[in-house]
């Protein structure tokens, strides 16, 4: 593949308050048809990130480029290759769904026809006439996704897009969104506290720790760092001790125990498990989830 | 360029319904004026217009002897007085029941009536995105942030005019089916003025009605084009609707009571509030303090439009727009 501009490049993004720096020299790139995963607990400086990456926050140092603008100098250039949802889908509920898009579309100069485009894509059609008071959160989230679409940006920006999505919607935009990664090469950057959502739409994961980047990778990177063996069994007491014999770290939860172990080991301690009349009900190898590892990570906060 | 975002800006103020309760409660009002005035006009059939003006010139001169009056409102008193003795000199009825009349009654309503009428949608027009959260959407856009607080102002100053010309345009309709409708060229005197203790008559001019509505009218279209660059101001220093609107409010009712009732605190002139009822200053009435001539007040309402307007754009386009 030839070399391209990334589509979004935040550099050294640094702000301060009175002597509080919320959010201390983040820096990424996203580069085309990426879908990028943004983890932070509460008050870590997310949202105060993502302000920032569409101009709604001046940051005190550091700059964002958005299809090669920087947004200060080239505000409207970068913000026509911008679709976002900062925090909720905050839209005018006194207006239709329809109204909304309208108005959205008006400032995009784009024509109606993008109205339905996108309404389909978020499976909203036929909800549009419909004041926006009316509708769900759920419902809400797919008409800020539709109005983020408007205009076919390069890069999405979302924060928090499963919110208020009952577990089909959340599949349903999970597709739409590597659909539009995949087929129009759009970026997509994601901010969620489901980590198991980010582990499944993202391609690239950056945990952010009171205002800093702590981690950044790909998602496959970060998860095969380390894998467990997960067993179900009857006897665990009985099972720990044949661990320890064998020199194995492991913890234990109710019937299950989670071994540190290489794959080749497995068949061996299986066997020395069953001649001991420990019965195995499951076994599996588990990647480490993204949320094990984000508490490994931020030392053990959670999430949201 | 800024004209899809008028017509947003129009679609959300209609939306809202805000324009909606401005006309009704205009509706409201108005009927109830004409209501009175219709009594009044029955009740005055066989009676002489001339000595119930008499009687009123001799209330107002019995009142000022007596003395003990608030300044400010004795000198309204002289003023009314001198003006109605003019009147009665030159055989014309002043204050006659009739349409055009009240449609012009109106402008000089209007000076205190409508300022309040504006900030119910002016004061909410870029708090309410604010508190409702469509700044984030509104401002991530393609479009420059004075584009679109222009587009805001226009709206407003749109929808200021579009309120006085409502308000105009339903008193005659709901006056005409009960006043007398005619009389659009009847004789009209305008420029008294009160120099101490008498009223000046030289620069007194006899008017067409029609047109003195027209110069009251304008001039209080002008009062209400400053009135909405200082909402607006107030909209974007405050996140919350209820506390602009409340604000606005509060300023207009406080600093007209001010006016009134302390007219030794001279530094009040300064208000803008003393100078929004140019058409009552054009018809005769005097201003509160001294020294605020047509062309003061019309400057002084002018400097704080600017002013207002000028922070409004030096914060709005500045600021970072927080959760």
């Amino acid at each position: 593949m030839t070399e391209l501009t990334p589509t979004l490049t935040a550099s050294n993004l640094t702000k301060t308050i009175g002597h509080k720096t919320i959010v201390d020299s983040v820096s990424f790139e996203l580069q085309q048809g990426e879908i990028f995963g943004f983890l932070g607990p509460n008050g870590a400086g997310k949202t105060t990130t993502i302000r920032m990456l569409v101009g709604l926050i001046r940051p005190t140092a550091g700059s964002v480029r958005i299809c090669g603008y920087d947004i200060q100098q080239n505000f409207e250039d970068a913000m026509r290759c911008v679709g976002c949802i900062v925090e909720n889908p905050d839209l005018y509920r006194f207006m239709t769904g329809r109204e909304n898009l309208e108005h959205f579309a008006r400032m995009l100069r784009v024509s109606n026809s993008e109205i339905e485009r996108v309404a389909d894509a978020v499976s909203l059609a036929h909800r549009l006439e419909q004041r926006v008071g009316t509708y769900s959160l759920g419902m809400r989230q797919r008409l800020g996704i539709a109005q983020a679409l408007l205009g076919n940006p390069k890069l999405l920006i979302l924060d928090e897009p499963a919110n208020g999505l009952d577990p089909a919607g959340i599949r349903e935009i999970r597709e739409l969104l590597r659909r539009l990664a995949g087929e129009q090469q759009m970026s997509i950057f994601i901010s969620s506290h489901l980590l198991a959502e980010i582990e499944l739409t993202c391609d690239r994961v950056a945990i952010i720790h009171k205002g800093r980047i702590l981690r950044e990778g790909s998602v496959r990177d970060l998860i095969s760092s380390r894998r467990d063996m997960e067993l179900r069994v009857d006897d665990v007491p009985r099972a720990s001790v044949i661990a320890r014999e064998r020199n194995l770290t492991f913890r234990t939860d109710g019937d299950r125990i989670w071994l540190a172990m290489e794959e080749a080991d497995a068949p061996p301690l299986l066997s020395a498990l069953a001649e001991a009349g420990v019965k195995i009900f499951h076994a599996q190898r588990r990647a480490q989830s993204l949320e094990e590892m984000f508490l490994e990570a931020t030392g053990g906060e959670t999430v949201d | 360029m800024l004209i899809p975002l008028i017509q947003n800006e129009t679609l959300k103020i209609i939306r809202r319904k805000r324009f909606a309760v401005v006309i009704a409660i205009l509706f409201v009002i108005l009927a109830l004026v004409t209501y009175s005035q219709y009594r009044r006009l029955r009740e005055q059939q066989n009676r002489n217009w001339r000595a119930e003006i008499q009687q009123r010139v001799a209330n107002f001169q019995n009142m000022m002897r007596r003395g003990r009056l608030n300044e400010s409102y004795a000198r309204g008193l002289r003023a009314e007085a001198g003006r109605l003795q003019f009147y009665l000199d030159h055989d014309i009825e002043p204050d006659k029941p009739t349409g055009p009349l009240f449609v012009r009654g109106f402008a000089n309503a209007s000076g205190w009536l409508l300022p309040l009428l504006v900030a119910m949608f002016g004061a909410d027009i870029v708090s309410a995105e604010n508190a409702e959260g469509t700044d984030k959407l509104l401002l991530t856009r393609p479009v420059r942030r004075w584009k679109i607080l222009t587009a805001k102002l226009l709206t407003l100053f749109m929808f200021a005019t579009l309120t006085l010309i409502c308000g105009a345009v339903i008193a005659y309709a709901i006056s005409s089916p009960f006043l007398p409708s005619g009389g659009w060229n009847a004789p009209t005197f305008v420029g008294f003025q009160l120099s101490g203790n008498s009223v000046s008559l030289d620069s007194v001019r006899q008017l067409p009605l029609w047109k003195d509505t027209m110069i009251a009218y304008g001039l209080q279209w002008y009062a209400l084009l400053a009135v909405a660059a200082i909402a607006l101001l107030l909209s974007v220093l405050f996140k919350s609707s209820a506390a602009a609107i409340g604000t606005m409010l509060a300023s207009l009712i406080g600093g007209t009571i001010l006016t009134r009732i302390s007219p030794d605190w001279t530094a009040g002139k300064y208000l803008f509030v003393s100078a929004l009822p140019l058409a009552d200053y054009y018809t005769g009435q005097p201003p509160p303090y001294d020294g605020m001539s047509m062309l003061f007040c019309i400057s002084l309402l002018g400097a704080w439009a600017i002013v207002a307007t000028t922070i409004s754009y030096a914060v709005f386009t500045r600021r970072d727009v927080f959760g």
